[in-house]
């Protein structure tokens, strides 16, 4: 498939995830207990974060599957420019993401596991911290993908 | 140990076990697979680049995730006993204390 049409199908899985993952972090941070005819900041905090799971794991896997996908493509086209262009913090930038992509794969079972299948009081410091990890995260290599791609995008 | 209980046990371990797997991989460049992108062809094990570079990530996802899930599953067989009061913690502070790590393996991009 033409690399320009599966960055921007990455792009848009990544929207749906920074939403989904966004929208369960501030829940587990500040959730609110009363939304109706709330504000607007205190209906997102409202939101049932245990329904994100599933939604999160998913988009999570196809995000990082159709990354791993494009990944050719930025090694020879993208990459190779930018240290032409002597831009070694886009670089490291990149290589952080592609470490970032890996460590949340690892958290996966244990993210799904802590919200889906166990829901144990006990292990709310788990969910909080795997939930806040994989949000920093899906911020950072949608950004740093964002960013790249303003550098150098597909097809110029 | 019944399925309910191994479970547990089997995600936490996973998660520890491939991180530090991941993160030795990195280093070492312990690459299951080398990947050439130029050619599309893969050779088993690290490949010096050819005429293109050569991409070692996917190999490191390879030896990390094999190496986290017979850790798991080696766990899960362990007693009861021994792996009941396993932390749960461990599973998002491998993923932290990688983070860190990998962040200073890498700070010579940034401080430049």
């Amino acid at each position: 498939m033409n690399p320009t049409y599966l960055l921007i199908i990455h792009g848009l899985v990544a929207v749906a995830l920074l939403g989904a993952v966004t929208h369960q972090a501030i829940s587990v941070w500040s959730a609110a207990r009363k939304p109706a005819a709330a504000s607007f900041v205190t209906r997102l905090r409202a939101v049932p974060a245990t329904s994100y799971a599933n939604a999160v794991v998913l988009l999570y896997l196809v995000s990082t599957f159709l990354g791993g996908w494009l990944y050719p493509a930025y090694r020879l086209n993208v990459r190779v420019v930018l240290e032409q262009l002597q831009m070694p913090a886009a670089n490291g930038s990149f290589e952080l993401k592609e470490h970032f992509a890996m460590l949340g794969l690892a958290m996966l079972p244990a993210y799904w596991y802590f919200w889906r299948a166990s829901l144990e009081p006990a292990y709310a410091r788990a969910r909080v911290a795997l939930t806040s990890l994989l949000a920093f995260f899906v911020w950072w290599n949608f950004l740093v993908g964002h960013i790249l791609n303003n550098i150098r995008g597909f097809g110029s | 140990m019944n399925q309910n209980a191994r479970l547990p046990v089997f995600v936490i371990v996973f998660s520890l076990a491939t991180v530090i797997a991941y993160v030795v991989a990195v280093i070492y460049n312990y690459a299951l697979f080398t990947y050439h992108p130029a050619t599309g062809e893969f050779g088993l094990g690290v490949e010096k680049a050819r005429d293109a570079p050569a991409m070692y990530w996917y190999g490191w996802i390879a030896t990390s995730t094999i190496t986290g899930a017979v850790a798991g599953l080696i766990a899960c067989a362990l007693p009861q006993g021994l792996t009941r009061r396993l932390p749960a913690a461990l599973a998002w502070l491998a993923p932290l204390i990688a983070t860190l790590v990998l962040g200073y393996l890498l700070r010579n991009f940034f401080l430049h």
